[in-house]
């Protein structure tokens, strides 16, 4: 990745059936950088998150025209494996979605299908996995246990490490705390700028002092326009549109 | 007028349900007792393993037995991949259109088809057309048109109830359709299509009209040398002893209802226990 770009989106319009859900997105994400995305519901943020891996062509009668470049390849090209894209480019979800098998099983299974590791090294691509989500240091005794015995802030990272143990290059989050506690939240905060020092994150949230906590970039989505873009602190402190104060102050949405 | 209490009422009420289940099981353990009482004397290892004698009227069913389990198993090799096939079809990849609605449409109905009609149709299409004469094989296909709809709306059903968001994490990872089918949807599922598998084939091992004309053999001094041979069934043996011999004993004629029953029994009870088994195992 280096000093590359990593996405660069450009123009970029979305369509369910006749209804436009994303108009002209133009965005550019530096790699190993937080980029948040927020703005009210239905604003458009997470089908924007979707295209980025193209998970919403497994939706049925959705258009998409403008292009979406990751390193230098538009990923809407008709050559483009979108499997090799989605492990390039991972998702972890709302809620916390384990597969109903051991902690072990769950990290493993991404290696495992698609032929990434096996033996010794899947063991050893396993427990690496469980360390960068920081779960590691508190399951260890056990990889054995379901997974759905965890507490939920356990599963979302164990999800995490699930993403990270295919390898990816970004790591796409859609409002990955709003189901969890504040401490939890918290844990995941700390491990999302921990993240940072390997991988391109880009992170919906719904939660104002999220955005400002840990990313580097904030962009303001409102009925399907991205409205606003730039620095988080400038986001925060002196955006240029009113729409975006009032949004970030709380006034409404 | 008298007014009851609530509590009266409540307590008539639970009466009456309760008496209306116990009416339901009476039957059933009445059937199943009374033929076990009657039958169990007759039945013993000789009964089971030797050949019929006498014109069937002493020795054992061994063919029938064996003829059974041939059926039963070569039914579910047709109707196990054809059905598990057809319900990954109908669940994860069918759009709902004209032609998938027809489809089910025509499952929905072909499990509600008498078994007599499969028997004339299997006679027309395979014993005749087809020119399979009456055998194992076209008895065995017979009774898979009858199984595939049970097989495939149970597995339909037990592939919908995995829930959709370990197929989308799946894919999200990088893999195929097929590969999250094949690692994600069907181990959950495999419970619940092995219960309609179990189910599908008991049915196959307990009806006579869909091989009384395509496959069953009145009586077969002995076993079956191909599948394009005839074969002795339990089902249909009961039959004939029970109405086409004069002068049988009747121990012999419950000694075969018994083995019938535990055979059916057996695998019913395989089924409730896969059942628990599955919601036990059932996390989410």
């Amino acid at each position: 990745m280096s000093d590359e770009i990593t996405f660069q989106i450009e123009q970029l319009n979305f369509y369910y059936g006749n209804t436009q859900a994303l108009r002209d997105v133009t965005l550019t994400v530096l790699p190993r950088e937080i980029t948040a995305l927020i703005g009210p519901s239905g604003c458009g943020k997470s089908t924007f998150l979707r295209c980025l891996n193209r998970m919403n062509d497994t939706i049925t009668d959705t258009r998409i025209s403008g292009s979406i470049v990751l390193n230098g390849q538009n990923i809407y090209a008709p050559n483009i494996d979108e499997t090799e894209l989605r492990r390039q480019v991972g998702l972890v979800f709302q809620r916390p979605n384990p597969f109903p098998q051991s902690i072990f099983d769950n990290v493993a299974f991404g290696p495992r299908v698609l032929g990434i590791a096996y033996g010794n090294d899947l063991q050893e691509l396993v427990v690496q996995s469980l360390r960068a989500a920081a779960l590691w240091d508190e399951i260890k005794e056990d990889l054995k246990q379901p997974a759905l015995s965890l507490s939920l802030g356990q599963q979302q990272r164990l999800c995490i490490a699930r993403v990270l143990a295919v390898t990816p290059d970004v790591i796409l989050m859609d409002e990955p705390c709003s189901a969890l506690d504040p401490i939890a939240t918290n844990q995941i905060e700390e491990l999302i700028q921990e993240l940072k020092e390997h991988y391109t994150i880009v992170i919906v949230t719904h939660n104002m002092q999220q955005a400002a906590r840990v990313s580097d970039k904030t962009g303001f989505f409102w009925l399907g326009e991205l409205i606003e873009f730039d620095e988080t602190t400038t986001i925060f402190t002196r955006p240029s549109l009113q729409q975006t104060e009032d949004y970030v102050t709380g006034r409404f949405g | 007028m008298i007014r009851l209490s609530r509590h009266h009422t409540e307590r008539i009420a639970f009466s009456v349900i309760g008496l209306a289940a116990v009416a339901t099981a009476v039957p059933i353990i009445v059937i199943v007792g009374s033929i076990f009482f009657s039958g169990a004397e007759a039945v013993s290892w000789q009964f089971l393993l030797e050949m019929p004698r006498d014109g069937m009227r002493s020795g054992g069913i061994w063919p029938a037995i064996i003829g059974t389990v041939y059926l039963v198993v070569g039914t579910g090799l047709i109707s196990i991949p054809l059905g598990i096939a057809s319900a990954i079809y109908l669940s994860e990849y069918a759009t709902d259109s004209y032609w998938t609605r027809m489809i089910r449409l025509a499952i929905v109905n072909l499990a509600g088809i008498p078994s007599v009609v499969y028997g004339l149709f299997g006679l027309g299409l395979f014993v005749l057309f087809l020119d399979l004469g009456s055998s194992i094989v076209a008895a065995c296909l017979t009774l898979s048109i009858m199984t595939i709809p049970v097989i495939i709306s149970t597995a339909e059903e037990a592939l919908r109830s995995v829930p959709q968001s370990f197929r989308v994490v799946s894919v999200g990872m990088g893999a195929t359709r097929w590969q999250t089918i094949r690692r994600v949807v069907l181990p959950q599922a495999l419970p619940g299509i092995l219960t309609g598998v179990i189910l599908g084939l008991n049915r196959a091992a307990g009806e006579t009209a869909p091989i009384l004309f395509t496959g069953a053999a009145f009586f077969l001094p002995k076993l079956p040398n191909s599948i394009f041979d005839q074969t002795m069934a339990l089902p249909y043996h009961l039959f004939v002893i029970s109405t086409q011999v004069p002068e049988m004993p009747i121990t012999i004629q419950y000694g075969t209802a018994t083995v019938l029953i535990t055979f059916v029994l057996t695998m019913n009870i395989l089924a409730a226990s896969v059942r628990s088994w599955q919601r036990r195992k059932r996390e989410w």
